[in-house]
């Protein structure tokens, strides 16, 4: 089967009966579905709490890079918020996956520039996905893993042949993060790596690089030549760099930045914050950025090896308490290892490990471990993940919910390098807390965490010395079933098997705040808002 | 003996360090009989505010933990770090101080550069990378802050060494052959540790300073609660929550007020005893 892009929006044009979108429909219409018609011009200031080295998304895709690069360099698709395939074109107007799962076509947006002048063509995808995404792109590197060469017909057709058979899912779900194309012109012949446009980017997208200055600001103006009609609103993008979260907080109130994305104003600040008047706060946006709190497991301590012990460990944490508490309601208890934002895949039919002291007690007893003179059966050592004050937090939680039920827990703090070696690299480790992300399909984000036979050293990946035969048919098959249907049947079944054998324990699933000065329109208005191309958003005077 | 512990009694200074000293000590040693259980449990709703819950006068904190039990098994760790770095540093300090003074010459060149190097970096960046580095627990945040605290004992004690080696019952050691090593701690350095102990009042209070400052940024032993660590939690809610940094902040300023002022009153009593002599 095929599988071609229909957005509700062009449904909603009553094209439903066409199959294959035009790229000249599509280009005509506005990209977002519920954009407002926002003024044009203006200053958006923006905090930014970290300042990534590298800047270039097609070889570091990650939200860190994504939130100042997004503006400048394009995908050629970016996420919506509905619509079956989900997903908004960008530099590509058409994709189309053949039967066998060995090509897929991408018609390309006509009319497009790069910020220098020179035309957007295949060329400059082939180059990308061949030089780039492939071999040196984290994410690029697994979804392109089979990728055998990109022939382009013409200027506005790129042809991505396959090895192996690649679901077209896969791909159109990768599609808004591993796709952002480079000027081939640039980087043709260069040291990839080193390029100097790698800091001071150049693309098609709305906004052009304009400045960088270390501890102060990254400044983008607007590119007048953009492809979107009326796009964009704004005349400059500042992103300013505000490290401390608590100062974020502090420059909206005072009116010296307009956006603080990322949840960098604390939860705790949000009740407060969203009754001061003239700002904001938005919680969509990141539906398709979900973060999720799991308790990883190193099967090789024997103790944890045993199912029992799993179980009890997951009947003893209160989830609810957890996203009352620590998480002040802005998230979601977790039943298994797809969120429940990720419609797509969600199992909702998957063992479930109600709150249960008792129960968790007599697992503990049934797994002949049973409490000593002190109360305590036995001791593990917990090492929560530094990233976030609520992965932290979670930690102190857990040691208190396993106390309950006789289990010792030592809690090593690290920061994030000794705590990336520890896990990931040294398993010096009983149980951790991660923050796995699900970047929109299993295979790129999720199963890593419970498949085998991964090198010692990737971080976010099972490196618990957990082997699952069965788990491991199944992300092998899935890879390769090119069938829409029975690729999501097959995640269906992983979900099940992994809530039922608890490799790892989700317990929280949550998105980011974004506040905002009321004046900013068309905040959150896509499922990775923040680190799209804010190509609509204005400031109201 | 009692003249000076009168003196003592009489200062206003010392008297009210000492009282405050008392009231910490007694809050630290009475922790597990008033709380039994683990002061990091949870045991109510979050962010009760305090004095409106009787079984919780001082509230709780975000998870749902009890403030004052925080509070006063936090005045142990803040107790136990004090005490025993300062009991590190002055050890290591005043043998270092006595071989180098009494010995002279290479080994009290050599040992006073080490001295200097220790001395040029600030004491609490020497925790902070010595902890960074093994990872935080007490002992080694008590050692932590002992490396950067020595060298003003060692200091101290050389001068003290120079000026006694010289006095005439040293020379009489000599003179019916006792070894140096046994002059050197049994005759010299009991007469050099009087000034040196003095120094010990400045060395817990800046020991309770650093441990509750590690804790404050996550480097504190995670297992136990410490003021430094309820200051940092309540950072978090400082604009919703303010009396979850209040209270500890309260805790380590009176502490680091009785320590002072007790050393105060020590000093002053020590001195008119030396005017004495």
């Amino acid at each position: 089967m095929s599988s071609f892009l229909i957005s509700r929006r062009s449904l909603l044009q009553g094209a439903a009966s066409a199959l294959v979108l035009q790229g000249a429909l599509l280009s005509a219409l506005p990209s977002l579905a519920h954009a407002e018609d926002a003024p044009r011009g203006g200053r958006l200031i923006v905090a930014a709490d970290s300042e990534p080295r590298n800047l270039n998304p097609a070889i570091v895709a990650s939200n860190g890079v994504f939130f100042i690069a997004s503006k400048v360099i394009e995908p050629l698709a970016e996420a919506a918020l509905d619509g079956e395939g989900a997903l908004a074109p960008r530099l590509a107007t058409s994709w189309e996956g053949s039967e066998d799962g060995l090509s897929i076509t991408f018609k390309l947006r006509e009319g497009v520039t790069w910020h220098d002048g020179k035309p957007f063509t295949s060329a400059d995808v082939a180059f990308s996905a061949m030089e780039v995404w492939k071999p040196l792109q984290n994410l690029g590197r697994i979804v392109f893993a089979n990728l055998d060469a990109v022939e382009t017909p013409d200027d506005h057709t790129a042809v991505f042949r396959f090895s192996a058979p690649t679901p077209i899912q896969l791909i159109r779900n990768a599609l808004p993060v591993v796709t952002s194309v480079l000027p081939k012109h640039l980087y043709e012949g260069t040291e990839i790596a080193n390029n100097p446009a790698n800091s001071a980017l150049v693309g098609t997208g709305p906004f052009k690089f304009a400045e960088y200055k270390p501890g102060e600001y990254y400044r983008l103006t607007r590119n007048d030549a953009y492809w979107g009609e009326g796009q964009p609103k704004l005349d400059e993008i500042i992103f300013r760099i505000l490290p401390d979260r608590a100062a974020a907080a502090s420059a909206l109130e005072a009116g010296e930045i307009q956006l603080a994305a990322f949840s960098q104003v604390p939860l705790v600040d949000l009740e407060r914050i969203s009754k001061v008047p003239g700002l904001k706060v938005v919680t969509e946006g990141y539906e398709a950025l979900t973060y999720q709190l799991v308790v990883e497991i190193n099967h090789r301590n024997e103790i944890l090896a045993d199912l029992k012990v799993r179980q009890a460990i997951a009947h003893a944490i209160d989830k609810n308490f957890v996203v009352d508490t620590v998480f002040l309601g802005f998230a979601e208890a977790a039943t298994g290892p797809v969120p429940q934002n990720a419609p797509e895949f969600y199992n909702p039919e998957t063992p479930e490990y109600a709150f249960d002291i008792d129960k968790a007690n007599a697992l503990l007893d049934e797994a002949g471990h049973p409490r000593g003179a002190d109360g305590t059966r036995f001791a593990l050592r917990l090492l929560p993940a530094p990233f976030f004050s609520e992965t932290r937090q979670f930690g102190d939680y857990l040691r208190q919910a396993l106390a309950e039920i006789g289990i010792d827990v030592q809690i090593v703090a690290n920061d994030t390098p000794a705590h990336l070696k520890a896990v990931y690299t040294d398993h010096d480790f009983d149980i951790a807390v991660g923050s796995p992300v699900f970047r929109g399909d299993p295979a790129i984000s999720t199963t890593i965490l419970v498949q085998s036979g991964i090198a010692d050293g990737v971080p976010f990946s099972n490196q618990g010395g957990y082997a699952n035969a069965e788990l491991d048919a199944i992300i092998a098959e899935a890879a390769e079933t090119v069938d829409t249907e029975a690729r999501t049947a097959l995640y269906n079944d992983f979900q099940r098997i992994v809530a039922e054998d608890l490799p790892l324990i989700n317990v929280a699933e949550w998105g980011f705040t974004t506040v905002a000065s009321t004046r900013v329109v068309n905040v959150g208005n896509n499922p990775r808002w923040a680190v799209s191309n804010w190509a609509d958003t204005g400031l109201t005077p | 003996m009692r003249r000076f512990a009168l003196r003592f009694l009489r200062s206003p200074e010392g008297m009210v360090g000492l009282v405050l000293l008392a009231c910490l000590v007694a809050m630290a040693l009475l922790a597990p009989f008033v709380f039994p259980r683990d002061p990091l449990s949870i045991v109510g709703r979050p962010l009760i505010a305090p004095f409106t819950d009787a079984s919780l006068p001082l509230g709780t904190d975000r998870l749902g933990r009890d403030v004052l039990a925080g509070l006063m098994h936090g005045a142990r760790a803040s107790l136990l770090v004090g005490v025993f770095a300062a009991l590190v540093a002055v050890a290591v300090g005043t043998v270092v101080g006595t071989v180098a003074g009494f010995a002279g010459g290479l080994i009290d060149e050599a040992l006073m550069r080490v001295v200097d190097a220790f001395q040029v970096v600030p004491a609490f960046l020497l925790a902070l990378a010595f902890v960074s580095v093994t990872g935080p627990s007490l002992p080694v945040i008590v050692f932590a802050v002992a490396l950067g605290a020595w060298t003003g004992p060692a200091r101290l004690a050389r001068a003290e060494v120079l000026s006694i080696r010289e006095r005439d019952y040293v020379a009489a050691a000599r003179a019916i052959g006792m070894h140096p090593a046994e002059i050197a701690f049994k005759e010299v350095l009991p007469n050099a540790l009087p000034p040196v102990l003095a120094l010990v009042s400045v060395i817990v209070a800046s020991a309770v300073l650093i441990e509750a400052a590690l804790s404050f940024l996550n480097l504190g032993d995670p297992n136990i609660v410490t003021w430094g660590s309820m200051i940092a939690e309540g950072r978090n809610v400082l604009r919703t929550a303010p009396f979850l940094s209040i209270v500890p902040g309260f805790g380590l300023v009176l502490t680091v007020l009785g320590v002072y002022l007790f050393g105060e009153g020590l000093v002053e009593a020590m001195a008119h005893r030396r005017g004495r002599q």
